[in-house]
């Protein structure tokens, strides 16, 4: 192995791994939402955003509405998925132990994509367009010469339009109150707050992140059933578990730097390393876990 | 069917003398379910005939139920998750199929390596649990089944890239219907093995660190061995299963070994019922059959899913069916297939037949988070 990186090839695979990152900071940021407010490590937060690009999908080719409708539509359908796992599994499961929670989400994610192979046995590929459709749009801006589609400014710009949100979100009474209760469920109810109103919102935010985060994704380009539990789940709980599973910032930051250290693993010089991005993002997140547990941003208490 | 939920009563405790008409039907059910396993997918003492692809599909349920035992160790009786099995199982396929193509040995010597490889590699990840526990351990098992899928299973010197190992049967076992006896002959070693794992001290030990470690360890249980112990006899098991796979197939690839393999594992064994070694093969049997179509095609009910509203394909089955009966299982079953297995096993042994329902030993709820 020769470490031979070209400036080009290293300023493309930062950009990129920038730009992948932003969608694990989505998912992450939704996983870390549903841990504080359950507890628990959503498996079905990938299959929000499946079920969100099949929602658009099907409002666009069966039903020919608008494509900005049509997201609209795959929010919607995920945000409904969300509801209905904290309602039907979640919260029937209230006081079961985490383990047969995440057991439980894991049931959700098989059962959304056994129903995602179900409906489209016969074509399981399929084709999402972007959302802005011009020659220009797959080049308009090259930072450091490297050629970015207008897709995926737009997620680095839904990123930050998403964390500024949150941060708004968190400083509002609402937000207190979510806050309230993943710190003290028991003392926030005595003052009254309901728990499972802001289990329920929880979700929702939760869900709704991960429909834009796979509505991005899939964007000018093809999909299949558990595209996003497949492709972005893991580096989005390492991004998670790098920002200490608790916090939001962290997430944000943690889905980034996953992004790049995968895009590192993509450089030509480890292809003598077959599938050197799964293996980078396992030894980051066996490494985290093993040596600083509580994150890497977390300050040492 | 109406499950009875009663606690034991103490009528169903007392001495109970079946009639000679009970003890007929006794040792009618037990021949029914012994010609079963044993006569008919192989054509013996049978009116019905079945081909090589049926031998070949219950092959396939024998060895996921030795490789519902593997994880059945884990969860069941180490107490943690695994959501990689599938990793511990390929190993173990590519391994087999490696040293009898690329070095020319014996499908025993070969599966034997398989086996202590897939216990190596467990005991590794055994000594990883020991530092991250819970859900985060979890997630470790989840990135390492993938990155073994992505990574090692695509060496093209080890497995033969995407063209795959060849893996040829043994001698003597090269019809489809011997090489499910080989495959029976396993199951029954593996079972034995785990019968004597549990009733044995180290049995008991892990028993006890499931159930609190620092408590067993004020005991005097070294915790960290047994621990590392567990995974090490899971992946022994995963291993001698993966050898199995391969060599039924004749060839192994990469594609198969992937996050809904796993997921399928984690489902047949909680519905199986964990610590139940009967409800456990009879669940992964269950699911392995449903996977490949043989259960829908023997209640010959396959063209009624398959036909044009419902499109539901025998691979998709198991996806669509097994998560509700997994959700059905954590919240109302927790026994899974056991809670069903245990009263035909108390009926079969001259007991009434009654369902009882699953004392707290027998839950998912009790890995350790």
């Amino acid at each position: 192995m020769v470490l031979a990186i070209t400036l080009s090839e290293l300023s493309r695979v930062l950009v990129l791994g920038v730009i992948n990152g932003a969608i694990y900071s989505l998912i992450a940021i939704g996983l870390v939402l549903v841990y504080k407010a359950s507890g628990v490590f959503n498996f079905a937060q990938g299959e929000f955003g499946t079920i969100a690009i099949y929602g658009s999908y099907i409002s666009i080719t069966t039903f020919n509405l608008p494509y900005g409708v049509a997201l609209v539509v795959g929010l919607l359908a995920a945000l409904s998925m969300g509801l209905l796992t904290e309602r039907l599994v979640i919260r029937p499961l209230f006081d079961a132990p985490r383990v047969t929670l995440l057991v439980a989400t894991a049931g959700v994610a098989l059962l959304a994509i056994g129903v995602e192979f179900w409906r489209t046995a016969n074509d399981p590929l399929k084709f999402f367009s972007s959302i802005v459709n011009s020659p220009s749009s797959l080049d308009r801006v090259s930072p450091f010469g490297v050629a970015v589609s207008d897709q995926r400014l737009i997620t680095l710009g839904v990123l930050i339009v998403a964390a500024v949100l949150l941060f708004l979100f968190f400083r509002s009474p609402l937000g207190l109150a979510v806050l309230a209760a993943s710190q003290e469920p028991v003392a926030s109810e005595l003052v009254g707050v309901s728990v499972r109103r802001i289990s329920t919102i929880t979700w929702g935010l939760a869900a709704l992140l991960g429909g834009a985060a796979g509505l991005l994704y899939a964007g000018g380009s093809q999909f299949s059933p558990g595209l996003i539990t497949a492709a972005v789940l893991i580096p989005g709980f390492t991004a998670a578990i790098v920002g200490g599973i608790t916090s939001l910032p962290g997430a944000a930051a943690g889905g980034i730097l996953v992004g790049v250290l995968q895009a590192l693993g993509s450089l030509s010089t480890f292809d003598s390393i077959k599938g050197a991005s799964f293996v980078s993002v396992f030894i980051v997140l066996l490494a985290v876990l093993l040596i600083r547990p509580q994150g890497l941003f977390a300050s040492r208490s | 069917m109406a499950v009875d939920d009663k606690e034991l009563t103490p009528r169903d405790t007392e001495a109970f003398t079946p009639t000679t008409a009970g003890r007929v039907g006794r040792a009618g059910a037990a021949a029914l379910i012994a010609w079963l396993v044993l006569c008919y997918p192989t054509n013996i003492l049978s009116p019905f005939t079945v081909g090589g692809v049926e031998a070949n599909a219950a092959s396939e349920a024998i060895i996921f139920a030795v490789i519902g035992l593997s994880l059945n160790v884990l969860i069941g009786y180490v107490g943690t998750i695994s959501l990689g099995h599938q990793a511990f199982v390929g190993i173990g396929a590519f391994t087999s199929a490696y040293v009898v193509t690329e070095m020319r040995q014996e499908f025993f010597i070969a599966a034997l390596i398989a086996a202590l490889v897939g216990a190596a590699q467990a005991a590794l990840l055994g000594a990883v649990s020991l530092r991250v526990t819970g859900l985060y351990f979890g997630l470790i098992t989840l990135s390492y089944g993938i990155m073994t899928q992505e990574s090692i299973f695509q060496i093209e010197s080890l497995t033969g890239g995407t063209a795959g190992q060849p893996a040829p049967r043994p001698i003597g076992f090269e019809s489809d219907f011997r090489y499910y006896y080989l495959c029976l002959i396993v199951l029954a070693l593996v079972v034995f093995l785990d019968w004597r794992l549990i009733a044995s001290k180290g049995g008991r030990a892990l028993l006890a660190l499931r159930e609190n470690p620092r408590v067993a360890a004020t005991w005097g249980i070294n915790v960290k061995a047994y621990t590392v112990l567990g995974f090490a006899i899971s992946g022994l098991f995963a291993g001698l299963g993966g050898a199995l796979l391969a060599h039924r197939d004749t060839n192994v690839v990469a594609n198969p070994f992937g996050l809904n393999l796993a997921l399928v594992f984690i489902l047949m064994t909680v519905i199986g019922g964990l610590r139940n070694r009967a409800g456990v093969v009879v669940g992964a049997a269950f699911f392995a059959l449903l996977r490949n179509g043989e259960l829908l095609e023997i209640l010959h009910v396959d063209s009624l899913f398959a036909r044009d509203p419902i499109n539901l394909t025998a691979e998709v089955m198991p996806l669509v069916l097994g998560p509700i009966l997994l959700l059905l299982t954590i919240t109302l079953f927790p026994g899974g297939f056991g809670q069903l297995t245990n009263a035909v096993g108390r009926w079969l042994r001259g007991g009434r037949f009654r369902f009882v329902k699953a004392d707290k030993e027998v839950q998912i709820t009790d890995v350790r988070a």
